[in-house]
């Protein structure tokens, strides 16, 4: 056997000679395959850049966590006043908290979160802000890293200190040449001490929604004790001519399982035990791991396509094959004859077309692999989506189409090698 | 003593038609000695092309016994036939049944290739043997550029090259003009004299006079044309 397969390296060079005889038509056999390598190669990596931007998005967010917003329940079902004393209430209460804490299994701890709309000044700059209360672990839970200064820590967080950490372009819309770190500055009337200044690196847009960040003002977070002291829960926006208040009395809670196999448990209770004090939808559950789950089927729903289109691919792309091989062992039935009466055997006829074929699926696939990065490519830089090229992908495509190849190929080869030697040698 | 190359004893050869079997070929004998030139004659139907395919190991006999070179080769398989064509048959045919997209070495280097010797010794081989018929100025020619008479010395240099105990040509003149044709022939007879084993199925009245033996086939028998005048 050994001595049969030695030549087929020779055989194989052959028969990518024979694919550069005919371009147009070698083309056209191995389009299938290469639509059908190119998708399972395009399917890999947008698989892959799912994934990671998923596992990117649950690490900003954490695992362990279940975060709950305070969501204003839809307009119509706010009583019709025109009263200007009106306040609205809504979200989740200090009573919720309480409950969770004692019912709820699997919490490792609740994180509040009370955020108000206030005005942020130095001297006479003031910039729209988003004041985040938060307790000192807050920021590491979220990966806000602490570039220069400080961050919060339990003497602050206990004392009420009248400390913030910002955004560095924060720092770059106060326009101040001053050193930030120690920079005085007043949030509302409130006179507040700059401590830290975070990373630029800014939350994905999804992660933002999840944290209930609005995109437009500046982030500025201070100690949870110190935001319910100065600012307390009430929210009042002005408006033109109107104006509306609202008490939230927790904008958000974070609630960390002990694990990330209890996040799943905890968070159902979690959801029925809010559905039982809230008859109104005014708050909102993020699960970051149930994300995870619901872009997967996301995800699989592209998959299966992507399936469908690589099988059919390859399968019209086989046939494809089978059909020009067929044409060309027809073309090449002297050449079988002559073979066989210089001393090939049947083995040696199958083994060659298996080769021939074998060499279109190995081009096939290569040009195949080129058009998944050109897909890749596309989608990417056209349509923004994530994609994360591995290499064993590429292995995976070569084998497929080679596999088709072969498979594809074994019928014409059969066909070649049970001619008959003399009347194959007499065709003309 | 000389040793026998072909020895057929026998030989039938049916065909199954629409209502029975046709036998084509009857108790055939023939003998042929290490270093004969035999020429086959016969008209067209007369078994003659059905001998030529048993002869070169492409057929094998319904009755009878096949000696070549001292193997018989009356009941091998196909496998082992190859092997046997391979070895020790070399075919000359009329239309030179070149393989088109391969070059004159590559075209001679076919046979090497399924005696399954290595690349660099099939080129030695190849490369001598064209340079002895005297094309190796065109061993990177593809068939297509090339004269018939050229056509013919490469197809005669790849029946050569395994050093074949036959070689067997079947009208090798036949697509040739006459002047390409007595070049072939010439190079037929210088191999006889180098002491080559050599049969040749023939239509030309004027070349099988002129061959040291003649056998004819009529009606499926064979038969010596026994000649005077000529050396034989």
């Amino acid at each position: 056997m050994t001595s049969t397969l030695t030549g087929l390296g020779e055989v194989f060079v052959l028969g990518v000679r024979n694919l550069t005889r005919n371009k147009l038509r070698s083309f056209l056999t191995m389009l299938g395959m290469i639509f059908g390598v190119g998708s399972v190669i395009a399917m890999l990596a947008v698989g892959a850049g799912a994934k990671a931007e998923i596992l990117a998005r649950i690490s900003e967010l954490g695992v362990q966590n279940i975060i709950v917003n305070s969501v204003k329940p839809p307009e119509e079902s706010k009583p019709k006043t025109t009263n200007r004393r009106w306040i609205d209430r809504y979200g989740l209460t200090f009573k919720d908290r309480k409950i969770i804490e004692q019912v709820c299994p699997g919490v490792e701890r609740i994180l509040p979160v009370n955020a108000v709309r206030q005005r942020l000044w130095h001297q006479s700059h003031g910039i729209d802000c988003s004041v985040l209360g938060v307790d000192p672990e807050h920021l590491r839970m979220f990966g806000l890293e602490v570039r220069r200064g400080r961050t919060f820590n339990e003497i602050d967080s206990s004392e009420g200190a009248k400390v913030c950490i910002v955004r560095p372009s924060l720092v770059h819309e106060l326009e101040t040449l001053a050193d930030p770190i120690g920079l005085s500055v007043r949030i509302g009337n409130e006179p507040y001490v700059i401590i830290g200044v975070l990373d630029d690196a800014r939350f994905s847009s999804h992660t933002k929604k999840a944290l209930a960040i609005d995109g437009q003002h500046q982030e500025v977070y201070i100690p949870y004790t110190s935001s319910m002291r100065d600012f307390g829960t009430m929210t009042i926006l002005r408006r033109a001519g109107s104006e509306e208040r609202s008490i939230v009395e927790l904008d958000q809670i974070v609630v960390r399982a002990t694990n990330s196999d209890a996040v799943a448990p905890t968070a159902r209770v979690l959801g029925s035990l809010l559905a039982r004090f809230h008859e109104k939808k005014d708050y909102e559950i993020v699960v970051p791991l149930e994300l995870l789950r619901q872009k997967e089927q996301t995800q699989a729903v592209f998959n299966i396509v992507m399936v469908l289109i690589a099988a059919i691919s390859l399968l019209v792309g086989g046939i494809g094959i089978a059909n020009i091989m067929l044409a060309t062992i027809t073309e090449r039935t002297k050449e079988i004859g002559i073979r066989r009466a210089m001393g090939a055997r049947r083995l040696d006829i199958l083994l060659q077309f298996l080769t021939e074929t074998a060499a279109i699926g190995v081009v096939g696939g290569l040009f195949g692999c080129l058009f998944g990065l050109g897909a890749i490519w596309a989608l990417v830089h056209l349509a923004n989506w994530q994609a994360v090229v591995a290499w064993s992908s590429f292995a995976l495509a070569l084998s497929i189409s080679l596999g088709v190849a072969i498979v594809s190929g074994i019928y014409p080869a059969r066909r070649a090698a049970r001619m008959d030697p003399i009347a194959a040698l007499r065709f003309e | 003593m000389v040793e026998s190359i072909v020895e057929l004893s026998g030989i039938e050869k049916d065909y199954r038609s629409g209502d029975g079997a046709l036998t084509v070929l009857k108790q055939v004998d023939l003998q042929i000695l290490r270093g004969e030139f035999v020429g086959i004659v016969g008209a067209s139907g007369s078994g003659k092309t059905t001998l030529m395919n048993i002869l070169g190991c492409l057929d094998r006999p319904t009755r009878g016994r096949y000696v070549l070179n001292g193997e018989d080769v009356s009941s091998l398989n196909d496998d082992r036939l190859s092997s046997v064509r391979n070895r020790s048959i070399g075919f000359v045919f009329q239309s030179f049944n070149l393989i088109s997209q391969f070059t004159v070495l590559e075209n001679v280097e076919v046979p090497l290739f399924y005696a399954r010797l290595p690349r660099r010794e099939r080129h030695r081989r190849a490369m001598a043997v064209i340079e002895s018929v005297g094309l190796g100025h065109r061993v990177s020619h593809q068939p297509a550029k090339l004269s018939g008479g050229e056509c013919q010395r490469v197809a005669i240099a790849r029946a050569l090259v395994t050093e074949p105990a036959l070689l067997l040509t079947d009208e090798p003149t036949g697509n040739l003009d006459s002047k390409n044709g007595e070049e072939v022939l010439r190079l037929f007879y210088e191999l006889h004299a180098s002491g080559r084993t050599l049969i040749m199925v023939t239509h030309n009245p004027e070349i099988a006079r002129a061959l040291p033996r003649v056998v004819e086939m009529k009606d499926g028998f064979l038969g010596e044309q026994v000649r005077q005048g000529v050396a034989g």
